[in-house]
């Protein structure tokens, strides 16, 4: 269903698997990398040899059993977002971590000392080949995921085989477990030995350990490297070079359990079991923020029209109202003359006139209140910007009149006409003048408010909006056109955000800058529809509609 | 370079205008006409109109002068003021909502050298009216537009009577 498609793509752009880390995460990854390798250069170095560590019995189930938790928390979250991106590359992954964290039951059952002397499944070298197939079955996990990427977009799943799908998943990996649990304890005596004795590796180590892990991991690393493409990629590649540093930290200097090293390995492996957990937390805490930012943002702009709305309707009923009154008036007048002893005809039949064209003024002002509003959002035209100034002002006229406000205009006369939608055009002058309207309200005369428009470059016209009221502070001129801010008690003519947004749908900018001595002024571009004919007079070289340098920076 | 360009205030209400213009709103004294009122007996007194609505004006005018009042027209509160022709007046109906000075201030002004003049105030602003206590010093009636005709010229004929 292409509904459904466009859904998936869409939640893409949002998770962690799917969007592409910025420079502070490859920045952060290159540190941490970089801390983890000079961490084990000082290990390698002897930093842990004056040390003597010992046997502690505690430390294996509290490391195990955080291990544990770790993983299946990384796990569940990967199947929830898979779920809804429905991508294979992310089951994929989330099957490795699921791996990782059943693999730790047996693991934890053979380890000799945990829960009996020896190990309760198993023989001696069942925890050490776990521990192969542990750290080399994630990173062929991962090489699987790397591999499955490229086919994810066009191989989504419905959402009934999802839930299928996630099914299949962990019943394999539960095999794949128990299977390498059965290899590892009931073939033990089969399999070559690693261990010496309980605590110290054998010879074989770095062949039968060492060497797998390091290949499988240096081959997933180059895997990812190669596919790199998110965020998740990124940290997955911290965690594959973790693993394979613990392989010769496991080892050098001193091959056995217990040893500074291999509690260093432990603190290392709990280090790579969490890394992805917590950017996974990370970006769920981020992604959480900026949903409730968005969702904040938009109800502030649904009131803010909702003010401004009734604010248009206020006026308008007080448009209605003026020649509404002046007929009531009339034909109460011309009622009177009528009903005198002697009726003065002359008077009455000049009163009805008179409301006759009280009445063509009211239906003036309803036709142009229909045509403002009648306008598709889509559709752009071409028109004279002094009519959208006019079409504009008539809708906030009585709030000029309410707040005791000078209107001025300025107009070039022979302005050419421009391109757009005029509906939206003109809630943008609407806005900004009832945002001018109420800078000045609470601020004692002059009250002007000036609106102006004037050629700016060979294709352009300016429109600025000016008020005498409280100005911006130059602390929030950077803020104003941010949806979340605002700098009023009832945030009533909000919509600057939704201003610029729709200016720069038109290919113009919208700014503020001071007025001289107070208030502010908001100019915006607006693309004409051809040059004005001043300047193809002035300018005989300039082609109509060519393209001379369209950067403007206002600030 | 662009050529000096040709900048001109333009009216923001171009189709209104027109309307507005046709039968002109004169300004000044306007000659009463001499019949018989059936209820009001304004018997030549001045009542002084101000409104920034053209239309408004001439619709009062009308009203008024039905009822045998002498009417006075001025588009704003300065132009009351300035013209000098304040003492003459014996009533004045003013709209609140003006730019520059408002219905209050003006009331303020006029009562400031006639303090006895009934002022009735007239409004666009329904809502005008419920602030009305601490602005309204004279204790002036307020009308919400659109008004019944009747009730304001017996208002006007109740604040003449009782200052006589």
């Amino acid at each position: 269903m292409p509904t459904s498609y466009a859904v998936v793509h869409e939640e893409q752009h949002f998770f962690p698997s799917a969007v592409s880390p910025g420079p502070a995460q490859k920045r952060l990854a290159l540190v941490v990398v970089l801390g983890l390798l000079v961490v084990f250069v000082l290990i390698s170095a002897g930093l842990l040899s004056g040390i003597k560590t010992k046997r502690i019995d505690a430390f294996l189930p509290a490391y195990l059993a955080s291990m544990f938790v770790c993983d299946s928390m990384t796990a569940i979250l990967l199947f929830v977002q898979f779920s809804i991106l429905r991508l294979r590359s992310t089951l994929v992954i989330a099957s490795a971590y699921l791996f990782t964290a059943l693999i730790l039951a047996p693991y934890i059952l053979a380890f000799p000392g945990v829960f009996a002397p020896s190990g309760v499944i198993g023989g001696l070298q069942t925890a050490a080949w776990l521990y192969v197939l542990w750290h080399c079955g994630f990173p062929l996990f991962v090489i699987a995921y790397a591999a499955s990427k490229d086919r994810a977009p066009t191989k989504r799943l419905s959402r009934r085989t999802t839930l299928v799908a996630i099914a299949q998943s962990i019943v394999l990996t539960v095999a794949l477990v128990l299977s390498a649990t059965f290899v590892a304890t009931v073939d033990e005596a089969s399999l070559p030995h690693i261990m010496l004795d309980q605590l110290r590796f054998g010879p074989q180590w770095p062949y039968l350990v060492g060497a797998p892990i390091a290949s499988a991991s240096v081959a997933a690393l180059t895997v990812l490297w190669l596919k790199r493409r998110s965020m998740l990629d990124l940290w997955l590649m911290v965690v594959m070079v973790i693993y394979l540093i613990e392989v010769p930290l496991s080892y050098y200097p001193v091959p056995m359990r217990f040893s500074g090293g291999w509690y260093a390995v432990r603190v290392f492996g709990f280090l790579s079991s969490s890394l992805v957990l917590v950017v996974l937390l990370y970006e769920i805490q981020t992604l959480y923020a900026r949903l409730l930012g968005a969702v904040l943002a938009q109800r502030r702009e649904r009131e803010a029209r909702l003010m401004t709305g009734d604010a248009v309707a206020a006026s308008i009923a007080h448009e209605m109202r003026q020649p509404l009154t002046a007929m009531v008036t009339t034909a109460d007048a011309g009622l009177r003359f009528l009903d005198r002893q002697t009726p003065n005809l002359e008077r009455a039949k000049q009163a009805f006139k008179n409301i006759a064209s009280d009445g063509h003024r009211a239906g003036a002002v309803v036709a142009t209140i229909r045509a403002n509003f009648r306008t598709d959002v889509r559709e752009r035209t071409s028109f004279d910007v002094n009519e959208l100034i006019q079409e504009a002002v008539v809708l906030v006229n009585g709030e000029f009149q309410k707040h005791r406000i000078l209107f001025r205009a300025e107009s070039i006369a022979q302005l050419s006409p421009v391109t757009g939608n005029r509906l939206q055009l003109q809630q943008v002058l609407v806005n900004l003048m009832m945002n001018a309207i109420e800078a000045m309200a609470t601020k004692d005369e002059p009250r002007i408010l000036s609106v102006k428009c004037e050629a700016s470059e060979h294709d352009r016209v300016t429109v600025s909006v000016a008020d005498t009221g409280t100005g911006i502070r130059t602390a929030d001129v950077d803020q104003i056109f941010n949806p979340l801010f605002t700098t009023k008690s009832d945030g009533m003519g909000m919509g600057l955000s939704i201003c610029r947004a729709i200016i720069e749908a038109h290919e113009g900018q919208l700014w503020v800058t001071p007025n001289r001595p107070h208030g502010a002024v908001f100019q915006f571009t607006l693309h004409t529809s051809h040059p004005t004919s001043a300047e193809m007079i002035s300018l005989p070289g300039v082609e109509c509609g060519s393209t001379v340098s369209r950067e403007h920076q206002p600030f | 370079m662009l050529p000096p360009l040709k900048v001109e205030r333009y009216n923001i209400f171009p189709l209104l205008t027109a309307w507005y213009r046709s039968p002109r709103v004169k300004c000044g004294i306007s000659a009463p006409d001499g019949k018989n009122s059936m209820t009001h007996h304004a018997s030549g007194q001045t009542v002084a109109v101000v409104d920034d609505d053209p239309a408004i004006l001439r619709s009062l005018e009308c009203l008024l002068e039905s009822a045998d009042y002498r009417v006075r027209l001025f588009a704003s509160g300065a132009e009351l003021i300035n013209s000098g022709c304040l003492a003459e007046v014996d009533c004045l109906v003013s709209d609140i909502e003006m730019p520059g000075m408002d219905g209050f201030a003006l009331l303020r002004q006029v009562h400031a050298s006639r303090p006895e003049l009934p002022v009735l105030l007239i409004t666009g602003y329904p809502e005008t009216i419920k602030r009305l206590p601490a602005d309204n010093q004279g204790g002036s009636r307020v009308f919400a537009k659109p008004f019944r005709g009747p009730e304001l010229l017996t208002a006007i004929s109740d604040a003449l009577r009782s200052i006589q």
